[in-house]
């Protein structure tokens, strides 16, 4: 409980330094919800070319590409900071502020920064889906939903524990930005069906960096009923679950290895 | 008594080596992406009514792959984003007051610096990739013999339109870092930048599978000079005159970019807030 208050007066906090930048934000807000429409363009303009891509209808290809904003979205909304983390807070001895409050460190970086250009992406996702479905004739089951849901959410998890354990790693190396950005990176590949892949690809996709398998397999299974909703949901937060314990684990280890600048 | 510099030799084979670490991740960002990008132009042109002979808006797959590999590596060697953060330094930092009263120009101070950064780039590592690049595109069919008799005049007006690039490049983000004096943050006006020049300058995907009445304006406009018809001068796509024409609007909008940068600072300047540090 005293965590939670905590967390919000920490957000509060951050919300209100982003505000002393009003129209930095604004502008940021704006161009990052440009950037989105500016992909969507391209992506349109190529499937004007072509009858459809790997068998997938122009609605079905935007399908996966608004879902896969929501998990992306709502990692993006909680965790910017261990971007900092990664790249500069432990090469400039930043980290020593953490270091000296009497709070889990992995806590205060979560609490750090709340990133409101999340929402951008995630308005544009659901619109996305939401335009996209109303021009494909599917039948809707319970079991696709569930599954759409638990890829959002818990696809979010796994996203974000890759991004702790990464970012862990500077701790050791000092700067592990790159590294971060290499494994993140993958995520775009979710953004079009797996069926474009070769088969390595694709097992890469769901079984050591799983962006497919959250993102993916669940759109396939509402389109297609390619698996079965509730086992490939359990399998998710299975998934889940070791990423998450795994991030914890490899960040607990990292963090005692942490010496600061002394600048 | 050596051992007390012990820890100085330790970073400084640390910094070695965590340079070539960034260069090496670097390339593996780069390889990722372009093999995505692979990946989904295989299946655009498999899935084509043509299948993989298909001519797609002018261009057939090896072209394509080409396209995408040559604008990476153009993007590379001409994009240089300094200006921008250094301006966003100065307001930050509140040094751009000491330029201010310096009797050289705060504007040719940066054109000065990226001048020398492409010069560099371009040397160290634009020649080696570019030639590396062609020899094996080529050597694998997927663009003309470079026998091809007029492949030295293009790759002069390639050469030529690389610096128009890098200098149009340089404009725009001097323009787009004058704008940091309104909003003292330069983060969203750098995003919105190069989102606007990735998706404008044909980087993204060639200007050709846009509409035609989009196409036609940004033919006309300084973006496409910035990425898509260097690339397709190099890859000889445009006959010497069209190639000429595309230098002669790069260099027009240099000097007009140039002129409406001088009026916004003028302006800006007195918006200045020097925020302490």
């Amino acid at each position: 409980m005293r965590y939670v208050h905590l967390y919000f007066t920490c957000i509060r906090r951050s919300i209100l330094s982003r505000l002393e930048y009003k129209k930095d934000t604004i502008v940021a807000l704006s161009s990052f919800f440009f950037s989105n429409l500016c992909s969507l363009a391209a992506l349109y303009f190529i499937l004007q070319a072509i009858p459809a891509l790997a068998g997938y209808s122009l609605p079905e290809v935007g399908f996966f590409y608004g879902f896969s904003m929501l998990p992306i979205a709502l990692d993006h909304l909680f965790s910017d900071e261990f971007w900092l983390v990664a790249y500069r807070r432990v090469q400039e001895g930043d980290m020593d502020m953490f270091f000296l409050r009497p709070v889990p460190v992995m806590f205060q970086v979560f609490a750090e920064t709340f990133q409101p250009e999340g929402f951008g992406e995630l308005i544009v996702g659901v619109a996305l889906i939401s335009v996209c479905a109303s021009q494909l004739t599917v039948t809707v089951s319970i079991g696709a939903v569930a599954v759409l849901c638990v890829g959002a959410v818990f696809g979010a998890v796994i996203i974000t524990s890759l991004k702790v354990a990464m970012s862990a790693l500077a701790f050791i190396f000092k700067r592990s930005g790159p590294l971060l950005q290499v494994v993140y990176n993958f995520s775009a590949y979710a953004k079009y069906p797996l069926a474009i892949y070769p088969a390595f690809l694709r097992a890469l996709l769901i079984f050591v960096l799983p962006f497919g398998l959250f993102i993916s397999l669940p759109v396939d299974t509402l389109l297609t009923g390619s698996h079965d909703p509730w086992l490939l949901s359990l399998a998710i937060i299975g998934c889940a679950a070791v990423f998450f314990a795994l991030a914890v684990w490899v960040w607990t280890r990292c963090e005692r290895r942490y010496e600061s600048t002394g600048s | 008594m050596l051992k007390r510099y012990k820890p100085f030799l330790r970073a400084g084979a640390m910094d070695t080596l965590a340079f070539r670490f960034n260069i090496l991740m670097w390339a593996l960002i780069t390889v990722c992406e372009v093999a995505c990008l692979v990946f989904l132009w295989l299946a655009v042109y498999r899935s084509s009514v043509d299948g993989m002979d298909a001519v797609i808006h002018g261009f057939s797959f090896r072209e394509m792959i080409s396209y995408v590999v040559l604008t990476t590596v153009f993007g590379f060697v001409t994009f240089n984003n300094s200006t921008l953060w250094n301006i966003n330094t100065d307001i930050k930092k509140g040094t751009v007051g000491n330029y201010l009263i310096k009797p050289i120009s705060y504007r040719g101070k940066f054109a000065a610096t990226s001048l020398g950064s492409l010069l560099t780039m371009t040397a160290l590592f634009g020649l080696p990739l570019y030639a590396a690049a062609l020899l094996v595109l080529s050597g694998l069919g997927f663009l003309p013999d470079l026998a091809f008799p007029g492949f030295f005049a293009h790759l002069g007006l390639f050469l030529l339109s690389g610096l128009c690039a890098s200098l149009l490049n340089d404009t725009i983000s001097y323009v787009f870092g004058v704008l940091c004096f309104y909003t003292s943050s330069g983060w969203g006006l750098n995003s919105l930048k190069e989102t606007l020049i990735s998706f404008l300058s044909g980087t993204l995907l060639p200007l050709a599978f846009f509409p035609a009445g989009l196409r036609d304006v940004l033919s006309w406009m300084p973006f496409a000079g910035m990425s898509q018809d260097p690339v397709l001068i190099l890859m000889m796509k445009y006959d010497l005159a069209t190639s000429l024409r595309c230098v002669a609007v790069s260099a027009a909008w240099i000097v007009a970019l140039e002129l409406f940068a001088k009026g916004l600072f003028s302006r800006a300047v007195r918006k200045v807030t020097v925020q302490g540090g």
